[in-house]
């Protein structure tokens, strides 16, 4: 998957989660705003109900004080006397009350008025009514009533009342519509938001099925390719074994095949000097009889003049070729060994390394004192490896280090370890000549020397060393400069497997 | 009783064969050597046209063997020198070009008696030969089988 589509994903994530916040914000602010509207309106429905409620109480004493009054007048009886005095009482407190409850609406503060100045009215009607009656003068207070029936008073309050509630009627309807309204709208908001929420997570889980199946499909491409790295690394590394060892095989037969021509040319060069010997023995008794005097032992030769020099030249010939000789061989049986030693089972084995390089460096201790070396060990960590070939590594570098120190200069040679990530990381230091950075990679190579050749050496060791580090699945560095000393650095896998680098053959 | 011993030299390189030759007699040995050039002429001689081993009964033999023979394995003939009545008391001298150590334990297990490395340096040879023929004048000529 392409990066490009990577961010695009992420964005619509990101835009996904933020669209869902926004909904919910939306949602939850409109229904905190709707409901608190609703009861608002319903706090105005009660309030509409209420206040019918007070025009029908206010109502309802005015009548009473009406029927009481007219009872009073018929039987003059104290009990209707009570009945009115309670009920007038009551109108003016529920009047204040409807005043105070119709402040809201300028049309029924108009209807309060006019209520009011009818009702006062109609209160001064019913005091004198009573005063009359509280004073026997019936007959007046009679015509009273016929007055105030005539005066059309109490109907007058009546439909003034009417109207008002008629009025709080037309109010109820319209608030509880209003309530209503606000209810469906908190409603279809909660309803439409759900819905959108839903949908959201709708799009979520798609998206999040749709990049779970994604992954999984990149996981098993993933695999696959591993598989088919993992093949490809066998197949390679079976092709590099193949080679390797046709490499070694090859050398070993050429190696070998080539000493079998050379113990012939050693062998009668060997001869030729015999021979040579006789001839130039042979020449010189036949150019040097003495007379007199005893013939010379057998084995001196006495040669004169021109003689003595084809000898000499037939002689210095000869050691040419022996010493060209014995250098191939020495060059051929290091061959040999190198790949005997490609060809050689390692046995992987526990060592305690400190104590194994001390019995290394107590054998290069005669070379060390002729050189004025010191050799320091430092403790090392103890490996799983082949002890044969880590002899050859340690005593190879101990002895290059003591080998190629800088003249009058006392040697310091050291010897660190360390583990690192399994592996140990051993390092061998000298401040000897050095090696110049361009020879580096050179001096690993078969034959091949750097530097000032006063040592002898076939230019074999590092090579060897190197080959044998690599088998035992480490890798072998150094770092140096010119009269500056060198350091050696091995690393080998703590706990070698031979399993892990089986040689197939 | 002493007999005077044969040497058996079997080896392909003429110019290796004419080295060893030279340098044994040079070490004063004067047995008489039969070289072959091959395995095959050199089995036909030991164990007859048989292959027996019978025609070699109660002879004293020395034999020096090349491991490298153009037409058989040198292991082989040892084996089966070292495998005939006749024939397994005779000593073996292998000689050859490698030093390798797989293959000398090799040849002492299959009953070799001297693994010689084909010297380059004949100095040395010489003295080994001369060692080996303070070797030959003490081999005792194995009892008759019946």
């Amino acid at each position: 998957m392409t990066a490009e589509a990577q961010r695009r994903r992420a964005f619509w994530h990101i835009l996904l989660f933020a669209a869902g916040l926004v909904v919910l914000t939306v949602i939850s602010a409109g229904s905190v705003y709707l409901v608190n509207k609703a009861r608002d309106d319903s706090k105005w429905v009660l309030h509409t109900i209420e206040v019918e409620n007070q025009v029908n109480t206010l109502l309802l004493e005015v009548r009473r004080a009406e029927s009481s009054a007219r009872g009073f007048l018929l039987t003059q009886g104290p009990d209707f006397q009570a009945d009115h005095e309670r009920a007038i009482a009551a109108i003016i407190p529920a009047l204040d009350k409807l005043t105070r409850q119709i402040g809201d609406s300028p049309a029924q503060r108009d209807s309060v008025e006019k209520l009011s100045a009818a009702i006062e009215v109609r209160l001064g009607q019913f005091a004198r009514e009573m005063d009359f009656v509280k004073q026997g003068q019936l007959d007046n207070a009679k015509a009273l009533v016929r007055e105030a029936a005539a005066g059309n008073t109490t109907t007058t309050i009546s439909n003034l009342a009417n109207a008002m509630i008629r009025e709080e009627e037309r109010l109820f309807r319209l608030r509880s519509a209003n309530a209503d309204r606000s209810q469906t709208l908190a409603a279809s908001l909660t309803g439409i938001g759900s819905g959108l929420v839903v949908v959201l997570a709708l799009i979520s889980i798609w998206l999040l099925r749709r990049s779970a199946r994604m992954r999984d499909e990149a996981e098993t491409r993933l695999r696959d390719a591993y598989a088919n790295l993992e093949a490809l690394v066998d197949e390679r590394t079976a092709d590099l074994r193949e080679a390797n060892n046709e490499i070694q095989r090859f050398a070993y037969i050429v190696s070998h095949d080539l000493r079998s021509p050379l113990v012939n040319i050693m062998g009668f060069t060997s001869e030729l000097e015999e021979l040579g010997g006789d001839i130039f023995r042979r020449v010189s008794s036949l150019t040097h009889v003495p007379a007199d005097g005893p013939p010379l032992p057998s084995g001196e030769i006495a040669l004169e003049g021109p003689d003595k020099q084809l000898s000499e030249d037939f002689s210095e010939a000869l050691g040419f070729i022996k010493s060209s000789i014995a250098k191939m061989d020495r060059l051929i049986s290091a061959i040999l060994n190198l790949t005997r030693e490609g060809r050689r089972e390692f046995q992987p084995e526990k060592i305690d390394i400190r104590e194994f390089v001390e019995a290394i460096v107590s054998t290069l201790a005669h070379q060390a004192v002729e050189a004025q070396a010191e050799i320091h060990v430092e403790p090392l960590p103890d490996i799983v490896s082949d002890r044969l070939a880590l002899e050859q590594i340690f005593s190879n570098l101990i002895d290059n280090a003591i080998k190629y120190l800088k003249n009058g200069v006392p040697g310091e040679i050291r010897i660190r370890g360390r583990t690192k990530l399994g592996y140990a990381i051993f390092e061998i230091s000298d401040n000897g000549r050095g090696i110049d950075a361009r020879d580096h990679q050179r001096i690993f190579d078969l034959f091949r020397r750097a530097g000032t050749q006063d040592k002898p050496g076939q230019g074999i060791g590092l090579a060897h060393v190197r080959a044998l580090v690599r088998r035992l699945g480490g890798t072998m560095s150094v770092s140096s400069e010119l009269n500056a000393g060198s350091t050696f650095t091995i690393t080998l896998p703590v706990a070698w497997n031979a399993t892990t680098r089986k040689t197939d053959r | 009783m002493t007999q005077p011993v044969t040497i058996i030299m079997i080896e392909d390189d003429e110019g290796h064969a004419r080295l060893i030759e030279r340098n044994i007699r040079r070490s004063g040995v004067n047995n008489e050597i039969i070289s072959f050039a091959n395995g095959t002429d050199a089995m036909k001689h030991l164990f007859g046209a048989d292959g027996s081993g019978l025609p070699q009964k109660g002879n004293a033999l020395l034999i020096l063997l090349d491991l490298n023979l153009p037409d058989m394995s040198g292991i082989d003939i040892l084996k089966q020198i070292k495998e005939n009545r006749y024939l397994k008391a005779s000593p073996v001298v292998v000689l050859t070009t490698t030093d390798d150590s797989q293959e000398i334990k090799r040849c002492y297990e299959l009953g070799c008696n001297v693994y010689i490395t084909k010297p380059v340096n004949y100095e040395n040879f010489a003295n080994a030969i001369r060692q080996l023929g303070l070797f030959f004048s003490v081999i005792q000529v194995p009892p008759a089988a019946p």
